[in-house]
C-alpha cells in the first residue's frame, strides 16, 4: 500500500486524483491498437456496406457488424492492425450505446 | 373518467407514431426545418447583440414565435410537427439540465446569503494588498467566488460593486481591474460544477459533471497561471486615478470573516461530484452543509434561506409565527421567500428557454436539416480529427461571440459538437471541454457580451453610492476587451490544444460515466 493510499483515504482519493491527472499529454491524431484489444467506440460510417470506426484519423473496419449502427456505440475486438498505415480490422461484439443526439 | 383516459391514450399513441415516422416534410425542402433555430439565433443576435437587451424571457418569446412560424412551413398535418415539440422537450438532455440548474441555483444563493462575498472582502483586507497587485488578487478571489456560485454574472455584479471601487481607491487601474473581475467570472463559469454552462456542456455530451470538471482543470489552470502573471505585470505597468477617499471605508463595512467558512460548502460539492457521485447528490450535500454553517455560525437565519411571509391578519399565521420560517407581514409582501426559493426561481426563464431550444433542435433533426448541415461540415470542413477539433473551437467561438447570453448559444451548438466529435470518436469529456471554453470566455469579452454589460450596469450605481466616484471612472465596455486575460488565454489554450493534441482523448481511451440517472 502506497503512502498516498494509506494516509489520504486510499482508493477513492487516488481515483479522484487520477481524474485530474489524466490527459496532461499531447495525443496523436493516429492512435494505435493492439490485436486482441477490446474497445468501445462509435460506428462513424459505412463503406460499401462495411461498418467503419474512425478513431481520430485511424480507421478500423468491422466487416461482421450488422447494418444500421451508424452513430451507435459498439464494443469491438481488434483482429488486425497495421501500425504504419493506421488501418485495422475488428470483430463486432455488441452494441452498448447511442449518440448524445 | 373513461373519456379522459381515452384522450390521453390517443395522444400517447399519436406521439409514439410521430416518433416512429421520423421525418417531417417542409415546404422549401429540408433546410426549412432549420427555420425555428435559425430564426431564434437571428432574434438572439438582434435582441442581445444589437439592441443589448439581456432578457432571457425575451429569448423565450423569440423561440415561441419561431416555433409557430416554422409550423406554417410544415407540409401535411401539423400534428407531427406539434408532437416533435413534445418529443424534443422530453429528451433527457433537457430534463437533466433543468434538475441540475435548480439545485445549483439553491446552492449559489445560499452561500451568498451566508456572506461568502464578505469573506472574500475580509481576506483582501487582511492581505493588505497594494495597488499594483490588487488586480491579480482580485482575479483569484473573483475566480474563487465564481467557482463556488457557478454564475459569472453574479460574480461580476458582486465584485463590481465591492472590489472595483475599493481597488480604484487604492490606485489600481480601473480598466485592468474590470478585466480582472471578468477574468475571474470566466474561470468559474468554465470550471464550477454548479455553473449553468458546465452543466450544459456535460449533459449534452453524455458525460458526468464531476469527470468533466476534473478533466477541464488542466486547461483552466494553464490559462489561469499565465493570466495571473499577466495581471501582476500589467498591474505594475498601468497607473490608476487619483482619488480622495479611504480604501477601508468601502471594505470594512462589507467584511465578514465567517463567510469564508463557505469554502467548505464549495469543497463538499466539488469533492463529491468529482469522486463520482451524481450531481444532484453532490449539490444536495453542499446545500445541507451551507445551510448548517449559516445557522450554526449565525451567518444567515433560517428565514433568510426559506420563509413563509404570511399575512399579519390571518389567525393561523399568528399562531404559527413562533416557527423560525414563518413571518408576519403586510398584505403586499405576502409570499414564500429565502435563498432556496430565489435561487431556484432565478433559473426559471433559462429552463423554459432550454426546453424550447431543444424542441426546435428536434424539429431540425426530424426535418433533415440537422443531417444536411452535419454532412456539409463533415465533407468540406471537418475532414481530419485536427480540423474537426479546430472547427469545433472556432464554431463555438463564432456562435458565442454573436449571442451574448452564452448558455443559450451553447445549447444551440451542442448537438454539432456532439456529432462532429463522435464521428472522430473524440471522448465526451474532451467535447464538453471544447464546447464550454469559448462559451465561458467569449461571454465576458466583447462590449456586447452579457457579462460585460452586467458589470457595466452595476457600475452605473457607484457614483450615487460614493461621493468620490465620478462618472469618468466608469469603464467603457468597449475598452475592456484586451484586458480579459483569462478569457483570451482560455480560447488560445483550446486552439493550441486542438492543433497539438494537448489533452485530447478518444472514446476508446476511457469510459465516460453517464451523466444522469434521473
Amino acid at each position: 500500500m502506497s503512502f498516498l493510499d494509506r494516509y489520504l483515504g486510499g482508493g477513492a482519493f487516488r481515483t479522484t486524483l487520477d481524474k485530474y491527472l489524466t490527459g496532461w499529454s499531447f495525443r496523436t491524431t493516429h492512435p494505435s491498437f493492439e490485436v486482441g484489444e477490446e474497445i468501445s467506440v462509435f460506428v462513424t460510417g459505412y463503406e460499401n456496406g462495411t461498418a467503419v470506426v474512425r478513431v481520430g484519423d485511424t480507421v478500423i473496419r468491422v466487416p461482421d457488424a450488422p447494418d444500421g449502427l451508424l452513430d451507435r456505440r459498439v464494443r469491438v475486438r481488434v483482429t488486425d492492425f497495421a501500425e504504419n498505415d493506421h488501418v485495422g480490422e475488428a470483430e463486432y461484439l455488441e452494441t452498448v450505446g447511442e449518440s448524445a443526439f | 373518467m373513461a373519456t379522459d383516459d381515452e384522450t390521453i391514450d390517443e395522444e400517447l399513441e399519436e406521439a409514439e407514431a410521430a416518433e416512429r415516422s421520423d421525418r417531417i416534410e417542409f415546404r422549401g425542402g429540408k433546410w426549412m426545418s432549420a427555420f425555428p433555430i435559425a430564426f431564434f439565433i437571428l432574434w438572439a443576435i438582434v435582441q442581445s447583440g444589437l439592441l443589448r437587451i439581456g432578457d432571457t424571457t425575451g429569448l423565450v418569446a423569440g423561440m415561441l414565435i419561431a416555433l409557430i412560424i416554422g409550423m406554417l412551413f410544415a407540409k401535411g398535418s401539423w400534428k407531427a410537427y406539434a408532437n416533435t415539440i413534445f418529443e424534443g422537450m422530453t429528451r433527457r438532455v433537457a430534463a437533466t439540465a433543468v434538475v441540475a440548474w435548480l439545485w445549483a441555483g439553491m446552492f449559489a444563493a445560499t452561500i451568498q446569503t451566508g456572506g461568502f462575498v464578505g469573506g472574500l472582502v475580509w481576506a483582501a483586507t487582511v492581505l493588505e494588498i497594494g495597488a499594483a497587485l490588487f488586480p491579480a488578487i482580485t482575479f483569484i478571489l473573483a475566480a474563487l467566488l465564481a467557482t463556488g456560485i457557478g454564475t459569472g454574472y453574479g460574480t461580476t455584479v458582486a465584485f463590481t460593486t465591492l472590489f472595483f471601487p475599493a481597488g480604484v481607491l487604492l490606485g489600481a487601474n480601473p480598466v485592468l481591474l474590470f478585466g480582472a473581475i471578468l477574468s475571474g467570472a470566466v474561470f468559474g463559469d468554465n470550471l464550477a460544477p454548479v455553473s449553468d454552462t458546465t452543466i450544459v456542456s456535460a449533459v449534452t455530451q453524455d458525460s458526468d459533471i464531476g469527470g468533466v470538471v476534473a478533466s477541464r482543470f488542466k486547461y483552466a489552470i494553464v490559462a489561469a497561471v499565465i493570466a495571473f502573471a499577466a495581471y501582476v505585470v500589467a498591474g505594475n505597468a498601468m497607473s490608476g486615478v487619483d482619488v480622495a477617499g479611504q480604501f477601508r471605508e468601502v471594505f470594512v463595512a462589507n467584511s465578514e470573516p465567517g463567510g469564508l467558512l463557505h469554502l467548505l460548502s464549495i469543497f463538499v460539492v466539488i469533492a463529491t461530484a468529482v469522486s463520482g457521485r451524481h450531481i444532484v447528490e453532490a449539490i444536495s450535500w453542499g446545500i445541507i452543509v451551507a445551510f448548517l454553517i449559516n445557522v450554526v455560525f449565525g451567518l444567515a437565519s433560517f428565514s433568510d434561506m426559506v420563509v413563509f411571509n404570511a399575512p399579519r391578519d390571518a389567525a393561523v399565521a399568528q399562531s404559527l409565527s413562533f416557527l423560525p420560517f414563518v413571518e408576519l407581514v403586510g398584505t403586499e409582501e405576502v409570499g414564500v421567500g429565502g435563498s432556496l426559493y430565489s435561487g431556484a426561481e432565478g433559473f426559471f426563464p433559462l429552463i423554459v428557454l432550454t426546453l424550447l431550444i431543444v424542441a426546435g433542435a428536434q424539429i431540425m433533426i426530424r426535418g433533415g436539416g440537422f443531417a444536411a448541415l452535419q454532412d456539409w461540415l463533415l465533407d468540406s470542413v471537418a475532414t481530419s480529427v485536427r480540423r474537426a477539433e479546430t472547427s469545433m473551437v472556432l464554431g463555438t467561438a463564432i456562435v458565442n461571440a454573436m449571442i451574448t447570453i452564452n448558455t443559450a448559444a451553447e445549447i444551440a451548438i451542442a448537438p454539432y459538437i456532439a456529432r462532429l466529435g463522435e464521428r472522430f470518436n473524440i471522448n465526451g469529456y474532451r467535447r464538453a471541454n471544447i464546447l464550454d471554453a469559448n462559451t465561458s470566455a467569449l461571454g465576458y469579452i466583447f462590449p456586447w457580451s452579457g457579462g460585460v454589460l452586467v458589470g457595466f450596469a452595476a457600475m452605473q450605481g457607484l457614483p450615487n453610492q460614493y461621493d468620490w466616484f465620478t462618472r469618468s471612472m466608469i469603464v467603457n465596455p468597449a475598452e475592456v476587451w484586451p484586458f480579459v486575460f483569462h478569457g483570451w488565454l482560455l480560447v488560445t489554450v483550446f486552439l493550441v490544444a486542438a492543433l497539438t493534441g494537448f489533452g485530447r482523448e478518444y472514446t476508446s481511451d476511457r469510459e465516460v460515466k453517464e451523466v444522469a440517472r434521473v
